[in-house]
């Protein structure tokens, strides 16, 4: 058992090796992309600047709380999508049969597929995060924090896609219902929780989870607090068992297709 | 033993049913329908360790989900499936560990990389030691000749090299079944040769059972001793080649240019097809008449062209089907 997750694991680890290789292949691109989604996130540090001269405190936020906000967000966006691009792609892959190659091998179909593309602009995002906790509000406990609650987002986050992702297997368009779910938990994860009364902030901390993504860990760098770690810890652990259940569960009506693809 | 045991094996698709035109998107969104289409019908066979069998039929004749039931791919809706005594359904993994795969129309390479990454992370997959894998690497690019380009990236290679590199992927791990789905789909003739002859020199050497589909009767020819025809999803004729070669097989389609119009009408064995001014296209039926025979009758002075060709794959598995419902 210990084994095969030790092997799973060396696989993971080649796969987005592989991957990030592949980006290298163009250094230009590689490194253009990178640097510019540092500096399209840095953008919106202005946006707020102007928001907080004009009002001091935003559904309970001040400055360095939304940048932590937004630290949080990139590089929970960043980690995801740099170890996991492929679970944002997951309906195209259910709908125009492309799991065949991973259903051949013999290891996790859901790893082996979630971690066979990477996004170059997510290194940006990653870095991106790093620089606004070391900016804003540096100090090794907020550090490591904060790595743990990328971490816990990350998983969160891909977890969401797999579910959302795994809709395709029941509904042929699944792929919109998965897109229209991940863009509005993005959107959100970028405003304070204290702006959402009502039925919305209990649908951020349930249906669409940025309340346990970015909200709660937010809150916990702020001020630390073990129960809620354990629970967001906890959610993370049964968000993950549930994506892999639904996956498997969905993957028993996998229809393949014969259509020509390549693995790019 | 048998490497591959198929009983009363089914697969049933559903599809949605939509009427033409607006109207009937507009219907299909509050009343979908839906109708099932039966792509494998109760099938049954097996294949010795150590064969060479070609699984062949038309489009939609129901072969790549049976190799995808075969795989593990798809999961049967009825009948068993074993593949080297495991269920590819029950122990998806603990298979993938004793077959390999090759789809002509679906890559399995990652084509941003050198065919050796890739075969170094193939073997990384099938949990081989890394100084197992320099050594496979380095038996199987002899044998396939990859030497000039397997550090040149996947994208850049020819189709031939493409596909071999496919085949040497799905052998790092040496398996004991290896299944073929149109291996040699848009080759030209001699990198299908090579391939043949790779694929041959594979079953003799590492003793690999063999499932191939094709399109191309040369692949089938060359490589296969026993043949499974299927149509509609039903296994119409499984039999040895050399049976199907004597029964169906017998037959040489000559399209021959001539100066001037040439009667054959009265030659026995031969049948003219089509005949415009001094274009010709002859079936030549060889159990009664010998092709150089035939030849010899065509006078060479005379002659622009020729050509001499086997009659269509398609047209025996569509004659077999029209003779016999099931041939078994």
């Amino acid at each position: 058992m210990l084994t095969a997750a030790k092997q799973q694991g060396k696989v993971l680890l080649l796969s987005v090796k592989y991957n990030i290789m592949r980006q290298m292949t163009n250094r230009a691109a590689f490194i253009t992309n990178i640097t510019f989604m540092i500096l399209n996130n840095a953008t919106f540090i202005i946006q707020w600047m102007i928001l907080f001269h004009l009002k001091e405190d935003i559904g309970g936020y001040h400055m360095n709380d939304v940048m932590v906000l937004w630290g949080l967000a990139a590089s929970t966006y960043g980690l995801s999508h740099i170890f996991f691009q492929t679970a944002y792609n997951l309906p195209d892959l259910i709908i125009n049969g492309k799991l065949d190659s991973y259903l051949v091998q013999p290891k996790n179909v859901l790893l082996g597929v979630i971690s066979s593309g990477t996004n170059t602009s997510a290194i940006g995002d990653l870095l991106y995060g790093y620089l606004i906790i070391c900016i804003f509000r540096f100090s090794i406990v907020n550090l490591l924090l904060f790595t743990l609650f990328s971490i816990t987002g990350a998983l969160i986050l891909t977890a969401f896609a797999i579910l959302t992702g795994s809709l395709s297997f029941w509904i042929v368009k699944g792929d919109m219902i998965s897109g229209n779910l991940h863009s509005v938990l993005l959107h959100f994860s970028t405003y304070p929780d204290g702006i959402f009364k009502g039925i919305i902030r209990l649908l951020l901390y349930t249906l669409i989870p940025v309340g346990l993504i970015i909200y709660l860990p937010v809150k916990m760098i702020l001020r630390f607090d073990p129960f809620t770690l354990l629970l967001l810890l906890g959610f993370t652990v049964l968000i993950i068992f549930l994506a892999f259940f639904v996956f498997y569960k969905g993957l028993r009506r996998y229809s393949s297709s014969n259509l020509m693809s390549a693995r790019i | 033993m048998k490497a591959i045991q198929v009983k009363n094996l089914s697969k049933t698709f559903k599809v949605k049913v939509k009427e033409k035109g607006f109207r009937g998107s507009m219907s299909s969104i509050i009343k979908p329908r839906y109708k099932s289409i039966l792509a494998v019908d109760n099938i049954s066979f097996e294949v010795e360790q150590g064969e060479i069998l070609a699984f062949i039929g038309p489009n939609g004749a129901g072969k790549s989900t049976t190799i995808k039931m075969l795989t593990g791919i798809l999961y049967p809706n009825n009948g068993e499936v074993s593949v080297m005594n495991i269920n590819p359904c029950a122990k998806r993994k603990q298979l993938a560990y004793k077959i390999g795969t090759v789809f002509g129309q679906k890559e399995q390479l990652w084509t941003h990389l050198t065919p050796y990454d890739n075969f170094k992370f193939f073997g990384a997959i099938y949990d081989l030691a890394d100084t197992v894998i320099e050594e496979r690497i380095n038996e199987l690019k002899k044998t396939f000749e990859l030497e000039e380009f397997i550090n040149t990236p996947v994208r850049n290679l020819s189709l031939g090299q493409r596909i071999r590199c496919e085949i040497v992927a799905s052998l790092i791990h040496k398996p004991e079944v290896l299944f073929l789905d149109e291996p040699t789909i848009g080759l030209d003739p001699v990198v299908k040769e090579n391939i043949r002859e790779l694929i041959k020199k594979m079953n003799r050497e590492y003793q690999t059972t063999v499932f191939l589909t094709s399109h191309d009767v040369g692949d089938i020819e060359k490589l296969c001793k026993r043949i499974i025809i299927v149509n509609h999803g039903r296994i119409v004729l499984d039999d040895s080649m050399e049976h199907l070669k004597y029964h169906y097989l017998n037959k040489k389609i000559v399209e021959v240019k001539m100066k001037e119009t040439v009667d054959f009408t009265a030659e026995e064995g031969i049948t003219v097809l089509k005949s415009k001014g001094g274009n010709l296209k002859l079936a030549i039926d060889t159990t009664k008449k010998k092709i150089n025979d035939a030849l010899r009758l065509i006078d060479a002075d005379n002659m622009i062209d020729i050509n001499i060709s086997n009659v269509p794959l398609e047209n025996i598995i569509t004659e077999i089907y029209r003779e016999n419902k099931v041939l078994l």
